[in-house]
C-alpha cells in the first residue's frame, strides 16, 4: 500500500493570514472520515496552494501557554480563569504566528513504512501528501496507518475487530 | 608625550606581529559589537588565529598567567553553573519567588522592592546572568496574576541585579576576573564593594518609587491570587535542598576564609561542585555538565587568549602610556577617567571584553608607576587599589544603561519578548540612563572620599 491509496483527500486547510479564532472552528469542524468529526492538525497554505506549515491542537495548547512556565515550575501555582483569558487574548493572533513552520512530507507514491519513519523520527501524527507538482492532495493520519498496520496483523480475523 | 613613548611607537611602525595582533583584536571585538555572528564563534576564531598565525604560542595560550587562558574564572564559573544546575530541580528559586511575593501581601509596589532586593542579594551570592534566568520567568508570572505591566517590575529587578552583583567577588563576571588578575580576596570585595553597593540599592529603591510606584495598581481579588499561593508546594525535592544549601554555605564560607587559607576562589568552588554532585548521588552527570553555559565559557577562554596577543606584542602597554600621558600620573584623575570611561564603554560593549582589556593596561601602568615591585606588592600597591575598585563599579553599573550593556539585560529582555512584553531599546534606556547615571556618580564621590580624602 502506497500514501495515496491510505490518505485522506485534501478538503480543509488553513490560511497563513487566518486568525486562530477561526482556525478553532475549522478545527472543530473539519471532517477526516465519515464519522469523524473535528481534526486534530490542518495544513497551511499560501495562495499558490503551497504547504507554509501545519497548524495542530499542540500548536493551539503551546499559543495559550505562557513562555515562562517552561522556565520554571510554577505550574501548581497557577490560578482558575488563567488559561481562558489567555485564549481570549490570542484568539485574534494570526496562524503564521503559531503553526509549526517545518513539515514533514510524502508524496503519493511514497511506502507506507516510509510514511511510520516520518512519524516515529520527527514524532508528528499525520503527514501531508505531496503531489508531483508540490501540492498538498491529502494527509496521512496515524489512525489510519494504525487500522493499516492492524489488519495485516490481524490478518482473517479482521473483520471481528471491525 | 616623552621621548621613550615616541622611539617605541616608532619601532611598533615595523612590528609586524604588532599589526597582525592589532587587527584580529580591534576586528573581534567591532564583529562582537556588531551581533551580526554569535560573539563565541568570533572569540573563538580569532584565538584560533592568534596561535596559527603564531603570535602567542600554545603554551603562552594554555598556561601562562599573564598571557593566557584564565583558568581562575572558567573554573570558577563552570563551578558555580553546576551548583545552581542541581540546585534548580529543587524548587528553591519558586519557592523563594512566590515568598517573596507573598511578602509583599500582594501589593504590587511592594512586590517590586522585595524582588528588587531579593534579586540583588541573590545576584551577590551567585552569579548575576544565572540569577535573571531563574528569576525573571516568576517575576513575569507574578505581574500577570495581579495583571499589572510587567515591564516594570522586569526592569527594576534586572537594574537590582547588576547592582547587587557589584557587590562582591562572584556576583558578577567583571570582579570575577578582576579579583584573579589583581589577586583580590572574597574579603577585599566585601570590605571595598559591598559598603557602597548596600548605599545604591537604598539610593535605587527611592528611584524606582519615583519611576514606578504610582503607576501600579491592582484589585483586592488579584491580590487573593497572590496570597492563595502556598510557596511550600514549590520545593521539589526536600533532601536535595537541604543538601544543596549545606553545600552552598560551605563555599560562602570558603568564600570568605579563601585568602587566609591560601585557597585560590576556584578551589572553593571546584569543591563545591564536586562535592554536591556526589551528595546528589546521581550516576548521570551527563545533563547536568550539558547545562553548564558552554558558549559563555567559551568567549571567555577566547576572550583571553586574543587580548594575551595584545599584551606580548606591546599595543596594552602603548595604551597605558598613552592613559598615563593623558593624566600626567595623577591616580585620582585616572580613578574618575576610569569609572566613568568603563560605565560607557559597558554601556555599548559587553563588559566582559572590556575588563578583559583593561586589567592588563592597569597592570602594565602600574609597572610604569612603580618598575622595581612586582607580585602582590605591585598588583596590590595602595595607591592602585582605587584603580581596581573604579573598573569594578564602573563596568558593572554601565550595564544599566542600555539593554545590551549587560548578559542580564539582554536575556531579561529576551524572555520578556518571548512573553509578549516588548521592552524597546530606548525603553530600556529611558529608566537604565538615569540608574547608570546616579549610581556612577555616587560610586565616584565615593572612590574620592574613601580613597582620596579620608
Amino acid at each position: 500500500m502506497k500514501a495515496k491509496d491510505l490518505m485522506v483527500p485534501l478538503v480543509d486547510y488553513l490560511r497563513p493570514d487566518t486568525t486562530l479564532k477561526e482556525a478553532a472552528c475549522l478545527l472543530r469542524t473539519a471532517r477526516r472520515s465519515e464519522k469523524h468529526i473535528g481534526v486534530k492538525a490542518l495544513p497551511v497554505l499560501d495562495d499558490q496552494r503551497s504547504l507554509v506549515g501545519i497548524l495542530s491542537i499542540g500548536d493551539i495548547l503551546k499559543a495559550v501557554y505562557p513562555s515562562y512556565l517552561y522556565l520554571m515550575d510554577l505550574g501548581v501555582f497557577t490560578w482558575d480563569g488563567m488559561v481562558e483569558s489567555f485564549a481570549k487574548k490570542m484568539s485574534g493572533r494570526k496562524v503564521s504566528d503559531l503553526m509549526t513552520h517545518a513539515v514533514v512530507t510524502v508524496r503519493g507514491d511514497s511506502s507506507l513504512m516510509e510514511c511510520v519513519d516520518h512519524m516515529l523520527k520527527n514524532g508528528v501524527k499525520r503527514v501531508p501528501v505531496i503531489s508531483r507538482e508540490g501540492a498538498v492532495v491529502g494527509m496521512i493520519y496515524e489512525r489510519d496507518v494504525f487500522y493499516e498496520i492492524t489488519r495485516s496483523m490481524l490478518g482473517k480475523d479482521a473483520k471481528e475487530c471491525a | 608625550m616623552t621621548f621613550e613613548t615616541m622611539t617605541t611607537m616608532q619601532s611598533f611602525i615595523l612590528d609586524i606581529p604588532f599589526w597582525i595582533a592589532t587587527v584580529i583584536f580591534i576586528t573581534s571585538y567591532a564583529l562582537i559589537v556588531a551581533e551580526k555572528l554569535h560573539k563565541t564563534v568570533i572569540s573563538m576564531f580569532a584565538a584560533g588565529l592568534m596561535l596559527v598565525l603564531k603570535i602567542v604560542d600554545q603554551h603562552e595560550a594554555f598556561h601562562m598567567e599573564e598571557l593566557g587562558i584564565d583558568w581562575n574564572v572558567i573554573i570558577l564559573l563552570m563551578s558555580m553553573m553546576i551548583i545552581i544546575n542541581l540546585m534548580k530541580p529543587t524548587g528553591i528559586f519558586e519557592y523563594v519567588a512566590i515568598k517573596s511575593a507573598k511578602m509583599g501581601k500582594g501589593e504590587p509596589f511592594r512586590i517590586m522592592v522585595i524582588f528588587a532586593l531579593v534579586t540583588a542579594i541573590l545576584s551577590a551570592l551567585l552569579d548575576n546572568v544565572t540569577i535573571v534566568l531563574l528569576i525573571t520567568p516568576a517575576v513575569i508570572f507574578i505581574a500577570d496574576a495581579l495583571e499589572v505591566d510587567a515591564v516594570p517590575y522586569l526592569l527594576s529587578s534586572v537594574f537590582a541585579s547588576n547592582i547587587g552583583g557589584t557587590a562582591t567577588l562572584i556576583g558578577d563576571p567583571p570582579n570575577l576576573m578582576i579579583a584573579s588578575k589583581a589577586q583580590l580576596t572574597f574579603m577585599d570585595f566585601i570590605v571595598h564593594l559591598t559598603p557602597i553597593v548596600i548605599v545604591l540599592m537604598a539610593v535605587y529603591l527611592v528611584l524606582i518609587m519615583v519611576f514606578w510606584r504610582k503607576r501600579l495598581r491592582t484589585r483586592d481579588e488579584l491580590k487573593e491570587r497572590i496570597m492563595a499561593m502556598n510557596e511550600h508546594e514549590a520545593i521539589k525535592d526536600p533532601v536535595m535542598l537541604k543538601k544543596s544549601l549545606i553545600v552552598l554555605s560551605i563555599v560562602l564560607v570558603g568564600f570568605i576564609f579563601h585568602g587566609a587559607l591560601h585557597f585560590q576562589p576556584a578551589t572553593v568552588a571546584l569543591f563545591g561542585a564536586g562535592l554536591l554532585l556526589l551528595l546528589a548521588g546521581t550516576n548521570e552527570p551527563h545533563h547536568i555538565l550539558a547545562e553548564i553555559e558552554w558558549p559563555t565559557i567559551f568567549f571567555f577562554m577566547g576572550l583571553f587568549i586574543i587580548v594575551g596577543g595584545v599584551v606580548k606584542v606591546g599595543l596594552i602597554k602603548s595604551m597605558s602610556l598613552q592613559m598615563l600621558a593623558l593624566t600626567d600620573g595623577n591616580l585620582f584623575a585616572t580613578s574618575m577617567i576610569i569609572i566613568w570611561f568603563s560605565a560607557f564603554a559597558s554601556a555599548v560593549v559587553d563588559n566582559i571584553p572590556y575588563v578583559a582589556t583593561m586589567n592588563p593596561l592597569i597592570i602594565e601602568m602600574a609597572q610604569q608607576l612603580w618598575p622595581n615591585l612586582s607580585g602582590v606588592q605591585l598588583l596590590q600597591h595602595p595607591d592602585l587599589m582605587p584603580l581596581w575598585w573604579s573598573l569594578a563599579l564602573g563596568a558593572c553599573l554601565g550595564g544599566n544603561a542600555t539593554a545590551i550593556g549587560a548578559s542580564a539585560n539582554v536575556i531579561v529582555i529576551g524572555m520578556a519578548e518571548k512573553a509578549g512584553k516588548r521592552i524597546s531599546f530606548l525603553k530600556f534606556m529611558v529608566y537604565g540612563v538615569p540608574v547608570m547615571a546616579l549610581t556612577v556618580a555616587i560610586s565616584s564621590l565615593y572612590i574620592w572620599l574613601r580613597y582620596y580624602v579620608l
